[in-house]
Parts: structure tokens; sequence; C-alpha cells
């Protein structure tokens, strides 16, 4: 029930629930505007311009879109993109989900510093987060200069513009979006749950992958979703840590849109990366609503 | 207590005092773009405050790559965002034919008769040179003698690369092409004898990452500009210079007045302030590391000419020619390098 709702009882219909109707309307009268505003007519532009032929935007056609879908090569690139989120997304889960266990059993101060290590990635700028990590993977980086000074590495390992190296750099940076929802749904779990499942003999391991896990579906879908959206589109990271031959979408955008200027083709591979991740939202969502459906019942 | 009435006085009081030395003081201002990074310190700690201190006009920077300002000024459709462009050759042909400048006319400026013949023209200044070779770490490698060493070793394995997105990218992968038997408008022998030593090399990166990249030991040569080398050293990076022996690359950065600027006399003085000798003389010195065209203004030790008439010797391109092909050229890149 929203706070509207609650504000003025529901009564079954006549005036009163068409008043409450239109309170609500009215009371969201403003996001819509500012949604279709500053979302939806860019949006509809966008698809306006891919229906151009030529970079000046003069000839109406389906040049831009033939060339794009007609060439292998922006079918591997998609699939790069859409395989770098769920990599990322992989990752973040089996680190962020321990971890959230652990918030989970802490006392109330380590769950507050807990927080505060989690929050603290977002506190600083994506490109100081993005550059720190050059210093990290770098050829005389300090995980080499580590490896190297153990003796488990002759020389320095190529770490920085490769795929693993992406991986791991969005891994820490979009570990807030997999925690923050997590931590949240697990935080409301009824810790008498897991009591019952002992006193019925499950083992803690049971007890985690048929208790703790399906209840806690809806935070992991959510951070699932929030972490492939965000990597997916991370441009500063995948170009500077991933450098220029590990190849996503944003990178082809941005080329086509302020290199070279063939805005169509630029607006063309923008769409396809928004449906791309938007497929892959949907399932997710998809899921997160049947994972609901099997917590209540 | 405040009462309603005398808070709602209050707060229109102190709004008005607000707009005093405004009123008192601004005589006018005008809204430049100016590179992020080296540029925009630079203009924000010696261009403006000489500009108010000559002129009394607030200069207002937008920090934008060339591309981003072009991209911008397109999108704007007539209603400039900023009254002055500053670009390099590439981005500067766009912008004429994209019609986004308004004619300049260099009889405006004072300094015009104090930079070499053919630095003002219909369309705007030149403000700065700059100068684009091979940079190399000297504790690392010995100094590669031109373009054809980087792709063989020792240097290869160093080897930073980027690609067209750049002037200075676009030039040197030009430069390695026609030590290949390419040319300028045909840069497949670059890409043919890169892509034979691609898992060598070190790092291909984004053009604003090779600093970093250079500065973590992640490649030890590049190609680059005079200034960043000279920006690096001062930083306590090792890394020097090297002039190939095909030619280093030259070309100059101008400013340009947007098209329908309603502050095309301040634009004007902008301008001429940072064509004159004192401003000029200012951004040659560390940190900025500027290459001056100001014919009174004495070039820095560390360049590998000793006037600016040298320059003339320097490798130029036409980029009236290149910009068609870059698009063309940015997606081979794509194809080629791609993992």
């Amino acid at each position: 029930m929203t706070s509207a709702t609650a504000a003025f009882p529901e009564t079954g219909g006549g005036r009163s629930g068409t008043f409450l109707k239109f309170a609500e309307w009215q009371l969201a009268l403003p996001l819509a505007l500012a949604f279709a505003s500053i979302f939806l007519a860019p949006l509809l532009m966008l698809v306006g311009v891919s229906f151009f032929n030529d970079d000046k935007i003069t000839e109406l056609g389906f040049a831009q879109w033939v060339k794009f879908l007609g060439d292998p090569f922006s079918y591997k690139v998609v699939a790069d993109t859409m395989l770098l989120g769920v990599k990322t997304m992989a990752a973040t889960v089996l680190i962020g989900y321990p971890l959230a266990l652990v918030y989970l059993d802490a006392t109330p101060r380590l769950q507050k510093v807990l927080i505060f290590i989690i929050v603290m990635p977002l506190l600083l700028s994506v490109v100081v987060r993005t550059f720190a990590w050059i210093v990290v993977l770098g050829h005389e980086g300090v995980i080499n200069q580590l490896f190297l000074s153990l003796g488990l590495i002759s020389e320095p390992s190529r770490l920085l513009q490769t795929e693993l190296g992406l991986v791991i750099s969005l891994t820490q940076i979009e570990m807030p979006l997999m925690l923050l929802p997590l931590i949240s749904v697990m935080s409301r779990l009824d810790p008498n749950m897991r009591d019952a499942s002992a006193a019925l003999g499950a083992s803690r391991w049971r007890t985690l992958f048929t208790v703790i896990v399906p209840l806690s579906m809806p935070g992991l879908v959510a951070g699932c979703l929030l972490v492939f959206a965000s990597s997916t589109t991370a441009f500063i990271s995948q170009t500077v840590i991933g450098g220029v031959r590990l190849i996503y979408l944003p990178l082809l955008i941005w080329q086509q849109s302020l290199v070279v200027f063939n805005w169509p083709l630029a607006a063309v591979a923008s769409l396809t990366l928004l449906v791309s991740v938007l497929s892959v939202v949907s399932a997710l969502s998809y899921l997160g609503r049947r994972s609901s459906g099997y917590m209540h019942g | 207590m405040f009462s309603r009435r005398s808070l709602l006085a209050g707060a229109t009081a102190l709004g008005g005092a607000s707009l005093l030395p405004t009123i008192a003081y601004a005589k006018g201002s005008v809204v430049a773009a100016t590179y992020p990074g080296t540029w925009e310190d630079a203009y924000r700690g010696i261009v403006a405050p000489a500009l108010k201190k000559k002129d009394d006009i607030d200069l207002e920077l937008q920090p934008l790559f060339a591309v981003d300002q072009i991209a911008k000024a397109k999108a704007a459709r007539g209603a400039p965002p900023f009254d002055a462009f500053v670009l390099d050759p590439g981005p500067r042909i766009t912008g004429i034919e994209g019609g986004l400048f308004d004619k300049f006319d260099g009889k405006k400026l004072s300094n015009a008769s104090k930079l070499p013949a053919g630095m003002i023209d219909d369309w705007g200044v030149c403000v700065n040179a700059q100068v684009v070779g091979i940079a190399y770490n000297p504790k690392k490698v010995p100094a590669p003698k031109g373009w054809k060493d980087l792709l063989t070793d020792p240097w290869v394995s160093r080897l930073g690369i980027t690609g067209f997105q750049t002037t200075f990218g676009t030039v040197s992968l030009i430069e390695i092409a026609k030590v290949f038997g390419g040319s300028e408008t045909n840069i497949d022998p670059a890409l043919v004898e890169l892509k034979k030593v691609l898992s060598k090399v070190a790092a291909v990166g984004q053009p604003a990452a090779m600093p970093s990249l250079f500065q973590q030991g992640q490649c030890d040569v590049m190609y680059t500009n005079t200034q960043t080398v000279a920006t690096l050293k001062s930083k306590g990076v090792d890394i020097d210079f090297v002039k190939p022996e095909t030619g280093a690359v030259a070309f100059f950065t101008t400013l340009h007045l947007a098209k329908g600027t309603t502050e095309a006399e301040n634009a004007y003085k902008y301008c001429d302030i940072v064509a004159g000798k004192e401003v000029q003389e200012a951004l040659t010195k560390p940190p900025y590391n500027f290459i001056p065209v100001n014919k009174d203004v004495a070039l820095p030790d560390y360049l590998p000419m000793k006037s600016l008439d040298e320059m003339s010797s320097y490798v130029r391109h036409d980029w009236a020619k290149i910009n068609p092909l870059r698009a063309g050229w940015i997606e081979k890149f794509n194809k080629e390098m791609a993992k």
C-alpha cells in the first residue's frame, strides 16, 4: 500500500475511490512529466536519428541498421558486452554473497564498519576508482610487485588491458550495487527460520541452500540486475582498464558519436545496447518475481 | 522571532545585494571552450586573469575535447553553447565544413603582426604549435631512431599505442604507414605491420590514459607530443622525446569564433590576449609547457627545434584529405586490433 492510499483508506470504489485515483495521478504527474521530457523525448529522438542514412541527417532510410546488423563484428561486440556483464555479475555474487552472510552474523558495531567499507567505493569518483586500478594491475603495479617478491612469478604478468583485469576491477567497482539490496533483504529475514531449520536437523549448508538462499532471492536478483546494467555500460572502466583492444558497445557508441560524428550509426548501436541490456534485465526481473512468489507461497 | 514578511524582505535584500558586484564591476564576459587538463589549468591560471586585467572581461571556460566541442556545437543547432572554440586541424576542418564558425577578421587582433605569416586565416588564429614524435623511458629502453623501430625489439614489447581518435594518434599512425610504403591516405601498411607484432605490444589504450600507463610502467615507448613529455618529466617520470629520423610532425592549435556568438568583440579580445607576448611566455613555462607562436617569445630548451621557422621543415598533413577517411580507419583499427 502506498503512502497515498494509507492516508485515504480504500472504501471499495465509488466517489472516494475515484478521488483517490485522481489524487495519486496528480502526485505522479510531475515525475511523469520529468520522465517524458528528459527520458522519453530523447529516446524517441534517438530512434528517429537511427533511421537516417547519412551522418548529416538529411536522408531517411535503413542504411545504418543494415550496416550495423550486416556486420559480423557488431554481433561479436554485442556478445562480448553481454558476456562482460554476466561475468561481472557472477563474480560479484560469488564474493558478495558470503560477505552478506558475514554481515548478517556480525555484531551491530561490526555491521556499521562493514556498511562503511561497502559504501566507500560509491563515495569516490568512478574516474578515481578506475585509475587506482591502473596502479594495482599495472606492469609495475601492486599485484605484480607482490607476486614477484614472493617468487610466484619470474616476470610481470599482463593484468591490465585484459578481460580478467577488467572483470576484477568491475567486481570491486560494482560490489556496492550487489551488496546493498542483498543486505537489505537478508536483514529482514526472521532469525528463527535458521534456528527452526537447525532444530529440525538440517546442517548449516542445507539451511543455507534451502532456507537462506531462496528467501534472499529478491535481493540477489535486484543486485544482479543493477550490476549487469552498470557493468555493461561502464564506458570509463571498460576503456581505461580494458584498453581499446577489448571492444564493447559503449566504446563503439562513443567513437561514432564523438569522433566521427556519425550520429545515426551511434543511435543504432545505442538502441542495440538498450535492447540487449533490457532483455537481460527483463529476464532477471521475471526471475525476481518468480522467487518473490516462492517466498510468499 | 522573524515574521514571514520580514524574512521575505531580508531574503530579497540579500538576493539584490548579491547582484551588486556584477552591476558594479563586470563589463563583459566570454565563454570559451578549452581542452581539459593542462589547457584548462593554464587558461584558468594565466589567460583568465590577463583578460580581466587588460580588458575587464570575465573568461568562463568550458573544458571539452575538440571532438566534444564540435559535437556540442552541432547539437546546439545555431545557439552556440560557447563563444570560442580551441581546435586541432582535423576538428577545425570539420567545423569549417559544418558551418560552425563565424568569419574571422585578423585585423581586430593587435598582436597579429607578432605572429608568423599564415597564422591567421578567414576562420581563426593559430595560438600554439604542437610537435609529435616518440617518447621513451631512457632507463628501460635505448632511444629509438624512428617510427620503424617501434615495431621491432626491444621497443615493441614496451610499446603503447592509441588509435585514430586523436590528432596525435592519427598523424603517428600515418607516419608509421609511410615508412612501410603507405601514405597520408593509405594507412593499411601500418595496420598490417602492427597486426604482425600485436601480441607483443605492451598497451593499446585510450589517448587520455596513455600518460598514466607510461607513468605506471605499463609501457615505456609511445607516440605523443612534446607537451605531454615535458609535463610527465616535471612530475619526475623518466621520459625523453625523440624526433623521428623521417621528421617530427607539427600542427597548430587554433581559436575560432562560434557561429552566431553575441560576444564577438570580447571573443576577439580573448583571442588577442592568448596570442600576446605576456600570455604566450607564461604558457611556455612549466607546468604548462606550451609551444608559443608569438615571434617575441623564445622557444623552451627541451624542444627539438630552435625557432618556429625550423618547424616549416617538419611533417605536416592535409586534414581535408584525412577527415573523410577517418571513420573508415577507426572501424579498421577496431577490427584489426580487437581481441
